[in-house]
């Protein structure tokens, strides 16, 4: 568990016509129930499209990581639109870049590939946890 | 009346992460979408009316859209009147699983058997929505046999992110004015040879069928528009 800080919240896309927003949903609930559960903090992107107060002070007062399946970034958009700091701003596709083998495929239902990609994903924003919180980051964050 | 691409009915599911309700949302829009209703409907994701452009915004404008939320936040149904327009119908998932006396609805990455129910009866009522919304004869969701052909399509979920609709800017009495589909319709008017002068009545239609015009301001849509229309035209005529 990280020491002294709140727990990380995380904000994955909310993707519904697309593989790679199946797998950005995926890697958030990999980490959030398996990898990292006492350390994060799974948040719906669309009560910050609504602007429901409860979920913008979450975002405001802790540091997020946003998934996001496509170039439109929404996820980042919407945490830094709500007034939050991103710590770790990944897009699917850099990650599937690195591992070409991983092909995401299906939407209701993700191919055997693209969980393994989504797993890959999670695995690595785990590792990082420990490290993003130093010095807090400025909005916008890094690009995975 | 000159006819534009197919009308389809939006779906917006409210996709909600945090909950297994959330999921039911996601499902039951992605089962009329690729299963049920495939060729007659889009959708788009809630958050590109917020991370997205103005032609994004402009979904609900275009097409007549049913929400799909997963709890009494109804996030898909304010977020699609707040920042698109107002959803034609919507449903809530809670809600339908207490009419049908369900039980809890559990798992937001595998559904429980209350939540795999609560998908097919939602995506059975979205698709009586959906038809209702684009008057299209009822076809039964389950058991049912589909008479009506439907379009050549792939079975894949249409999704429209990042292809909005086209937007015309127009200034109509001094005041910008943007024009949702007037790209769209100067072009299917051009191709069909219709002059200025006499598509007047049937431009304003069109333009009315996407954008709302109140009432008052009609005549000055009718000039500005046909002005705009005649202007494409000589700019068409240039250009070959």
């Amino acid at each position: 568990m990280i020491p002294n800080k709140q727990s990380v919240v995380v904000v994955p896309c909310s993707g519904i016509g697309k593989p790679f927003g199946s797998v950005s949903r995926e890697a958030a609930y990999v980490l959030c129930e398996e990898l990292r559960p006492a350390d994060t903090q799974l948040v719906a992107l669309s009560k910050l499209v609504l602007g429901e107060q409860q979920a913008r002070e979450r975002v405001r007062t802790s540091l997020a990581v946003t998934i996001d399946g496509c170039k439109q970034m929404c996820a980042a958009k919407l945490v830094k639109g709500n007034g939050g700091a991103i710590g770790r701003e990944v897009a699917v596709f850099d990650v599937y870049r690195r591992h070409k083998h991983l092909k995401p495929q299906g939407i209701a239902e993700l191919n055997e590939q693209g969980k393994k990609l989504a797993r890959v994903l999670a695995e690595e924003i785990a590792e990082s946890l420990d490290t993003i919180d130093c010095g807090r980051s400025e909005q916008g964050g890094q690009h995975a | 009346m000159p006819e534009l691409p197919q009308r389809k009915a939006g779906i917006v599911a409210c996709s909600g992460e945090e909950l297994a309700e959330g999921t039911v949302s996601r499902l039951a829009a992605l089962k009329v979408l690729q299963e049920l209703r495939p060729g007659h409907t889009v959708t788009i994701c809630l958050p590109l009316f917020l991370a997205g452009g103005e032609g994004d915004r402009a979904f609900a404008r275009v097409h007549p859209t049913i929400t799909i939320d997963g709890c009494e936040l109804r996030c898909a149904a304010r977020g699609t009147e707040m920042y698109s327009g107002k959803p034609a119908a919507s449903i809530v998932v809670n809600d339908l699983a207490a009419q049908q006396g369900l039980g809890k609805i559990e798992g937001r990455r595998q559904l429980n058997a209350a939540g795999k129910r609560a998908v097919e009866i939602a995506a059975g009522r979205l698709a009586e929505l959906v038809d209702e919304v684009l008057g299209r004869p009822h076809h039964p969701a389950h058991g049912g046999e589909i008479t009506e052909p439907a379009p050549q399509q792939t079975r894949i979920a249409t999704c429209s992110c990042g292809s909005g609709i086209p937007v015309g800017k127009i200034t109509i009495d001094g005041n910008a004015v943007e024009i949702v589909a007037l790209p769209l319709i100067f072009q299917r008017f051009h191709e069909l040879g219709r002059s200025p002068d006499a598509a007047v009545d049937e431009l304003l239609a069109t333009v009315k069928i996407y954008n709302y015009v109140a009432p008052g301001a009609e005549e000055s849509f009718r000039e500005t528009i046909v002005r705009a229309y005649a202007a494409f035209c000589e700019e068409e005529a240039a250009a070959q």
